[in-house]
């Protein structure tokens, strides 16, 4: 198995990052039968308590040691404490009390990410880089694919993900906002592979390769206008190399659904939890779209 | 728990029932052990239901007919369709749900669960598929960014040499919703207001 590893990635909050990264994984690992691993380098530690009770999670992750907190901490300490094997949580626990989707695996955070980015900088570049990349690197090759769940910033965490990432999603809202902020992230991806990836050899050159359109509502001229204006813009940045040449918005967009807001107090993705929603039909959508592009690059 | 925690605690038990079977006895363990042996022989039979559905494929199967995105493209004409190309068989049923029970029966009589989900993924891999804008779509969207670009009376001049069909098929291809009812001066406010602010929001975010 040859895992593809994406990092998804924008410094704007609230556009849905987490929500892509957990529902695709668990409609990748129910329906397609994909062995899918989910790290999650935020500290807000969103994807972990979306999938895992806070009482679990707070269990799991104490002291940060079970975490993607301990591949940073070990590579500052210069330790090697964090063991793949006892931090990865296999599969999500429902309300029967046994697990479900024993293809999808998680590697969750923990709030003492956040000390991270003040201590790392006893690091220099570009291996600083290189942690995530570093220590997971071995365990990709056992899954069919690796989400890499990022904080909303451009920081060192998220510069590791793109760093080991194959291609990076861009979950968006279709708003002004959104578009110039994506303008930005292109050229900071850009300039962050050209000074630390083009020149090594064999290293993937991660660029952003998709977009998901989260939060769309079908009332009115405004989504559509907003859409209109980033597909031109994506024709600009491909055009300026700034995009992978096959870059597009992945289809459907994924409509706004309450069910899925709910899921979250559920500690349940929205396909187990309701799956006769429209944010499950959606997801669904999106996976297949995801793996009509992704899967075939492989 | 997950199921290996269940085996774990299973073979713990049966260990020290096993070491103790000789001396134990009792109303009081009796009656949790009948419980048990109950449900043991319900799960056992599950997970034969499960295993050998998993192996046959009929699970991933009944999984995808049972999925959100069933819901939402799959009709019983579909199903018949599939049914026919897999197994030559002619579907009965005129109710989705029943359809669908009949599907995996005639499937399963068959077994050609394996052909039946590689036909249904295949048709939802198509069911997503949007067909591209193509050139056209590229070609309007330039033109409507080089609209934005002109001042009023270069405007004025470049619209007024396009038809009302060509100035709907250049909104609609720029997300500009209208009705039949939109008139052409109107339709010419639309393009304006909305190719000017794609081109400052474009270039403003560059």
């Amino acid at each position: 198995m040859s895992a593809k590893v994406l990092a998804f990635i924008n410094f704007k909050g609230g556009v849905g990052k987490t929500a892509t990264v957990v529902n695709l994984a668990a409609t990748l690992a129910k329906l397609h039968e994909k062995k899918v691993l989910i790290v999650d380098l935020d500290p807000q530690s969103n994807s972990s308590l979306w999938l895992m009770r806070p009482d679990r999670w707070r269990e799991h992750v104490e002291h940060g040691r079970r975490s993607t907190f301990q591949i940073f901490e070990d590579a500052i300490q210069g330790k090697t404490r964090f063991d793949f094997n006892t931090a990865l949580v296999q599969g999500v626990t429902t309300w029967t009390g046994f697990t479900d989707l024993p293809k999808l695996h998680l590697l969750p955070a923990s709030v003492e990410l956040l000390r991270i980015e003040d201590k790392i900088h006893e690091l220099r570049a570009p291996g600083v880089f290189q942690i995530v990349e570093g220590a997971l690197g071995p365990y990709f090759k056992a899954y069919d694919f690796v989400l890499l769940d990022c904080p909303p910033n451009l920081y060192t965490t998220t510069k590791n993900a793109i760093f080991s990432a194959d291609s990076c999603i861009v979950p968006y809202v279709p708003d002004y906002l959104s578009l110039s902020g994506f303008h930005v992230l292109a050229e900071v991806i850009a300039d962050f592979r050209h000074r630390f990836a083009d020149h090594l050899p064999g290293k993937r050159r991660p660029n952003i390769g998709a977009l998901v359109v989260s939060h769309y509502r079908q009332t009115g001229n405004v989504f559509r206008l907003a859409i209109n204006e980033l597909e031109i813009s994506l024709a600009r940045l491909k055009a300026a190399g700034l995009l992978e040449s096959g870059a597009l918005l992945l289809n459907p967009y994924i409509r706004h659904c309450v069910r899925v807001a709910e899921s979250t107090s559920e500690h349940l993705p929205v396909i187990l939890y309701a799956p006769g929603s429209i944010g499950a039909q959606d997801y669904c959508d999106l996976a297949q779209g995801f793996l009509n592009h992704f899967d075939g690059k492989k | 728990m997950n199921y290996s925690d269940l085996a774990q605690k299973l073979l713990r038990l049966a260990e020290r029932l096993e070491k103790h079977s000789a001396k134990i006895e009792g109303e009081a363990l009796a009656r949790p052990a009948r419980k048990i042996s109950a449900e043991a022989d319900r799960l056992e039979a599950a997970l034969d239901s499960f295993l050998a559905s998993r192996k046959s494929g009929e699970l991933i199967l009944e999984t995808l007919l049972r999925s959100p995105a069933a819901k939402k493209h799959l009709s019983v004409d579909v199903l018949r369709k599939i049914l026919r190309e897999v197994a030559d068989k002619r579907l009965k049923s005129e109710d989705l749900a029943a359809a669908k029970r009949e599907f995996i029966e005639v499937v399963h009589h068959h077994k050609e669960a394996e052909q039946a989900t590689k036909t249904l993924k295949k048709f939802f891999m198509q069911a997503v598929e949007v067909p591209p804008g193509g050139k056209e779509k590229a070609a309007l969207q330039r033109e409507f960014i080089q609209l934005g670009s002109l001042a009023d009376d270069e405007f004025a001049k470049e619209v007024a040499r396009r038809t009302f069909g060509e100035l709907r098929r250049l909104a609609d291809a720029n997300g500009i919703r209208f009705t039949d009812k939109t008139t052409k001066p109107r339709l010419i406010l639309l393009v304006r207001r909305y190719s000017q602010r794609a081109i400052l929001n474009i270039s403003a975010a560059a």
